[in-house]
């Protein structure tokens, strides 16, 4: 049974916002603790399941991370991540999901303090909602 | 990740153009679609001047001297064609710079690759004919030295020299030989580009509006404001017909002007480098080109994506997303399963990039480097160990 934490988990695109050196050895980002990173090869293969997961098991938030829109080293990636995440394209985000508690960043390897910045403020916002209905699902 | 410093210097540029242009209308997010906007500027550019065009040794000249000085609105179409030919070829190389610094051009998209080096080729070639088309007096040392760097090359050399030449000398024939290559090269190229986005799903093949307005307008007031001259009449062609004499590579002048792309083989022609080596030189820059893929070594060892049976239903959202062709959807037979098809991965174009994972609701396509179970059990893993 789990309860609800602070925690918020990134899944990124390895060739996406560059973590060398900004992480500590359980994948955690050093500037907030609070942000788990998870790496994938690209963002195309993010699977909403997987955001609802993070979210399922008590994560107070959850976000993907994806090169610019229209650089994906894999062509198309980040674009499908983005409808899928958006209800665009299938598999999507399943409605029920607390869109408050999603989030999407599309940036270069140079952009980790864009993210940085833009995730602190995401992780306060998660932590300011009620308790996430989610939760309360084991 | 990114230690290659090509790679980030690309994204540095990229960056930069992000704040100039918007992320949206990044002229480098479009680097392949561009040069089709100039074929279109070319070809339509090129209509007026194929109209007014005499490929003849007496006319040739004349004809262009024509449509530069007489013709209404002559100069701003011939301006408009040189214009767009060498954003062509700006656009053209960049696009095979990035791709090949951000490690886009090798094993699953090594057919674009080499297409693409064959369309750098011949789009070269169809700037050389175009030069040539204009008969002056720049136009004929440029002939002089392709000729004469042609015949240098034993064995092959000669026959492709009087293929260009159209025979043993110049002649009328010379010219219409030109005009043929320059406009039957570009019909070619459609040929090509078909083989070249022929394993692309969905091949980024227009800029957006915006990029192509502001490319046409900048390639009208470039045109209009900088209007293209014509060369002196070809020494020794005053009596109308006469072929000018060639003489040795020698004969290369300082006021003579081409493209930085064409005026190496001429500089180095001039510093007395053997004809041989000089042409030798540049069909270096193709063929290393072409062998640059198979230098480094294999990333994927092998690796493609992997379809488990049991789970796939047949739903054809992976074969739908695959942006490299890689997936098809066969009829999977009587296997006990409720399902018709199943999809099948071709181990060759598979990128393994995990875009059909992202597609897929059924857990039946995976690829080998990060399984999907591996990221979900990070992901519980990481939020059961600080339950509070």
């Amino acid at each position: 049974m789990t309860t609800e934490n602070n925690k918020v988990i990134g899944i990124v695109c390895e060739r996406s916002v560059d973590f060398a050196g900004k992480l500590d050895d359980n994948g955690y980002l050093l500037d907030n603790p609070a942000v788990k990173i998870i790496q994938v090869p690209c963002s195309g293969q993010i699977q909403p399941i997987m955001l609802e997961t993070a979210l399922k098991n008590g994560a107070s938030g959850t976000f993907a991370v994806g090169c610019r829109m229209g650089d994906c080293h894999y062509r198309e990636g980040n674009k499908f991540c983005r409808e899928r995440l958006i209800g665009k394209r299938m598999p999507k985000l399943k409605p029920s999901v607390d869109k408050r508690r999603v989030e999407d960043y599309w940036l270069s390897a140079l952009e980790y303090d864009k993210l940085s910045d833009m995730v602190s403020q995401f992780v306060v916002a998660c932590n300011q909602l009620p308790s996430p209905a989610a939760a309360k699902k084991p | 990740m990114y230690t290659d410093p090509l790679q980030k210097a690309t994204l540095w540029i990229e960056k930069g153009l992000n704040t100039l242009f918007s992320q949206r209308y990044n002229p480098f997010y479009y680097h392949g679609a561009l040069p089709n906007f100039f074929i279109w500027a070319l070809f339509l550019s090129g209509l007026l001047l194929f109209a007014y065009y005499q490929p003849t040794l007496a006319n040739a000249y004349a004809s262009v001297h024509y449509i530069t000085y007489e013709l209404p609105f002559g100069n701003l179409f011939r301006a408009m064609h040189r214009y767009a030919s060498d954003g062509m070829m700006i656009f053209v190389i960049l696009h095979m710079l990035r791709v090949w610094f951000t490690d886009r051009y090798r094993e699953y998209r090594i057919l674009p690759w080499v297409t693409g080096v064959i369309l750098l080729t011949i789009t070269f070639i169809i700037g050389l004919t175009g030069y040539l088309m204009i008969w002056d007096q720049e136009a004929v040392t440029l002939a002089n030295i392709t000729f004469n760097l042609l015949k240098s090359l034993p064995v092959v050399g000669a026959p492709v020299a009087e293929a260009l030449m159209a025979g043993k000398v110049i002649s009328d024939y010379t010219l219409t030989r030109f005009m043929f290559l320059h406009l039957g090269i570009p019909l070619f190229m459609m040929f090509m580009l078909w083989l070249h986005y022929l394993r692309i799903t969905r091949p980024v093949s227009e800029p957006p509006l915006p990029l192509v307005v502001m490319m046409a307008g900048g390639l009208f007031i470039v045109s209009s404001i900088l209007p293209v001259g014509l060369g002196v009449l070809p020494y020794g062609a005053h009596d109308a017909g006469a072929a000018p004499l060639l003489s040795g590579l020698g004969s290369v002048s300082s006021e003579v002007y081409f493209d930085l792309l064409y005026a190496w083989p001429q500089y180095l022609a001039a510093q007395n480098v053997p004809p041989v080596a000089v042409l030798l030189l540049v069909l270096a820059v193709p063929v290393g080109l072409l062998v640059l893929p198979y230098l480094q070594k294999k990333a994927l060892r092998g690796q493609f994506a992997q379809v488990a049976r049991e789970n796939c239903t047949g739903c054809s959202l992976c074969y739908q997303d695959c942006p490299y062709e890689a997936i098809t959807m066969v009829d999977r037979g009587n296997d006990g399963t409720r399902f018709k098809r199943l999809a099948v991965v071709d181990a060759g174009r598979c990128a393994n990039c995990g875009l059909c994972v992202g597609a897929c609701a059924f857990k039946a396509i995976e690829i080998p480097r990060r399984e999907t179970s591996s990221v979900l059990a990070e992901i519980e893993a990481s939020l059961l160990s600080s339950t509070t």
